[in-house]
């Protein structure tokens, strides 16, 4: 795993911005860019490092994990060694790729691991199921609109120690290092006509949603009334969220896929508790904010 | 259910206040305490029947509980845990004979026989420490007073309360149905000098661990032959303990422990787990305690 910006380089693009500032204001994207494309130190994370963002991301045999940059492979090779699991590295230092694929043979995992020579901002990473990266801030702050639009909603994203500027994480642990888990939400933002079935009738709400991130928040508009949706979640593709109405408390949960939310929304409490299907198509679209 | 004004030494006068709505909670946290305090023993704002759910439902009462509604106004949270949840038992203390009188005939009207009970008294002299489930909607005061005795009882016992929290002692959940509804769960005491040893197959081996507590958030250090090293995660819910160990006696083969179990008086035991995935290493373990904290503050964190 490479850090790819050393914090030296960048605090010179920053000095001489401060200095020269209208000449440089024209330039600074340029210089940047160069900058941020520089494959300086590589620091490589311990093992217990790695074995800590494997852990927060919860890695299945089934996942495929993508690190970025991947330095010698070694968050690559433990995530097939250790966990079973495919995994690719993304590396612009060639000697270090060329490493990574002799230290996966050596450990026997050549079959379930890749190791591509390129750009981290430029790789096609669709595929992923989990992205870890040890990356300095600019450049985790230039991936992020790229990880959002690119990855599945679900998707683990694992930062070590730098996470995103905006983007809050879903779980933060510190074991010696600090390591952000971000979990690719689904796209709920606008309007939603749900169609809840009852045993004896069925119930119409439209709910609309305002996101950013995976922060939600919005309600429901019902014959005669609003209900605002409370304690709303959103994990992924998983969406939960609460409306009261009647004096009863419903709790919705579903899964979010890209025209339609399914579901079961439960109320009632111990013995009492009933519960029925609910489903969602979407209306509207509104923009993410 | 309701808010709570407590004046033990004020004369046996008791009113009742009936406030309906949010805006009037407001109101009630200042003009008892001015205006009225020789006479308002028991401001009574009643908690709507979905807060009431939520939090039953946020405690997780179920047939084992003994739950205990402290202020239970018109005993619609007594009633509910009986009823709805299925509550083993419940009691409502209440300082004011008619909701005392009221909440009783709502109880036979549901005809929950034994399994409620409502008793006229000052439950700053209640003796509840047979409940698993306490329930609590009290004005700040009347909650920081509290907040001690509530730290002395089981570790594992479930406090909820809605509007009004334990201020510093964070709530360990929290959800917003209509109202802000809290969960605290009762941490056992921790803090101390500890003796850990760990049955790691092929590398058992013992070390020393420094615990700082403030509620259920833990701090310190453990000393691994003599090295300090980091704690990392450390928590406690009841009686249930967590921690993890960074174990950098060989530089070059870190090895991070995580450490879960169950804490009675002395003595801490569990499971832990040593590396991950495929490698993982399960141990047994166990600690005592050897010790206080330094009384000199000066320690490292």
């Amino acid at each position: 795993m490479t850090r790819q910006v050393s914090y030296s380089s960048w605090r010179v693009s920053r000095t001489l911005y401060g200095v020269t500032f209208v000449l440089l204001y024209l330039l600074v994207p340029a210089v940047a860019a160069a900058v941020l494309d520089v494959p300086t130190p590589y620091v490589p994370s311990t093992q217990s490092n790695v074995d800590e963002m494997l852990r927060l991301a919860a890695v299945r045999p089934n996942d495929v994990v993508y690190d970025l940059g991947s330095g010698d492979g070694r968050v690559v090779i433990s995530a097939a060694r250790d966990w079973g699991a495919r995994g690719v590295g993304i590396e612009l230092d060639a000697k270090l790729v060329a490493e990574s694929r002799e230290l996966a043979r050596r450990d026997g995992v050549v079959d379930r691991v890749s190791f591509r020579e390129g750009d981290v901002l430029k790789a096609s990473i669709g595929d992923a199921t989990v992205v870890t990266m040890y990356l300095l801030t600019p450049l985790v702050n230039r991936l992020e609109p790229r990880l959002l639009a690119e990855l599945k909603p679900g998707t683990r994203i694992v930062a070590h120690d730098y996470g995103f500027a905006e983007w809050k994480p879903d779980r933060h642990v510190h074991v010696s290092k600090n390591f952000y888990l971000y979990v690719v939400p689904a796209r709920v933002a606008g309007k939603w006509q749900v169609t809840v079935s009852l045993p004896t009738a069925s119930r119409e709400y439209e709910l609309e949603l305002a996101q950013r991130f995976q922060e939600i928040k919005g309600g429901a508009r019902v014959t005669g009334g609003y209900l605002p949706a409370f304690d709303a979640r959103l994990v992924g593709e998983r969406i939960e969220f609460v409306l009261v109405d009647d004096h009863l408390s419903y709790r919705f949960e579903g899964r979010v896929s890209t025209h339609a939310i399914e579901g079961v929304v439960r109320w009632g409490h111990g013995p009492r508790q009933q519960e029925s299907t609910w489903r969602a198509t979407r209306l509207t679209a509104v923009t993410e904010g | 259910m309701q808010r709570e004004e407590h004046y033990p030494h004020a004369p046996a006068v008791s009113r009742r206040r009936f406030l309906g709505g949010a805006i009037a909670v407001g109101a009630a946290t200042a003009v008892p305490l001015i205006a009225h305090s020789q006479f308002f023993d028991v401001p009574f704002v009643p908690t709507p029947q979905v807060v009431v759910d939520e939090m039953l439902r946020l405690a997780g009462v179920g047939p084992g509980d003994v739950v205990y509604d402290l202020g239970s106004g018109d005993g619609r949270i007594v009633i509910t845990a009986a009823r709805k949840f299925g509550a083993r038992a419940a009691v409502g203390v209440e300082l004011d004979d008619h909701l005392i009188y009221q909440s009783e005939e709502s109880a036979r009207q549901a005809n929950l026989g034994e399994r409620v009970k409502f008793v006229q008294q000052d439950f700053f002299k209640a003796d509840f420490s047979q409940a698993t489930v306490i329930t609590l909607y009290l004005l700040p005061a009347v909650m920081r007073r509290l907040r001690e005795r509530m730290l002395r009882l089981k570790p594992g016992t479930r406090l909820v309360a809605h509007d009004f929290d334990f201020e510093d002692w964070k709530p360990d959940r929290r959800t917003t149905i209509r109202k802000n509804v809290f969960l605290w769960i009762v941490p056992a005491s921790v803090g101390g000098q500890w003796q850990v040893r760990a049955a790691v197959p092929g590398s058992e081996f013992a070390f020393g661990l420094e615990l700082r507590q403030k509620y259920q958030e833990l701090d310190g250090f453990a000393r691994i032959e003599g090295q300090p090293g980091g704690l990392w995660e450390a928590n406690i819910e009841g009686d249930r303990v967590r921690f993890v160990v960074v174990d950098s006696r060989d530089r070059d083969n870190e090895a991070t422990l995580y450490f879960e179990g169950r804490v009675s008086g002395g003595a801490m035991e569990g499971e832990g787990t040593r590396g991950v995935g495929n490698q993982q290493v399960r141990f047994k373990w166990l600690a005592t305690r050897v010790g206080d904290l330094p009384t000199k503050a000066g320690g490292r964190k």
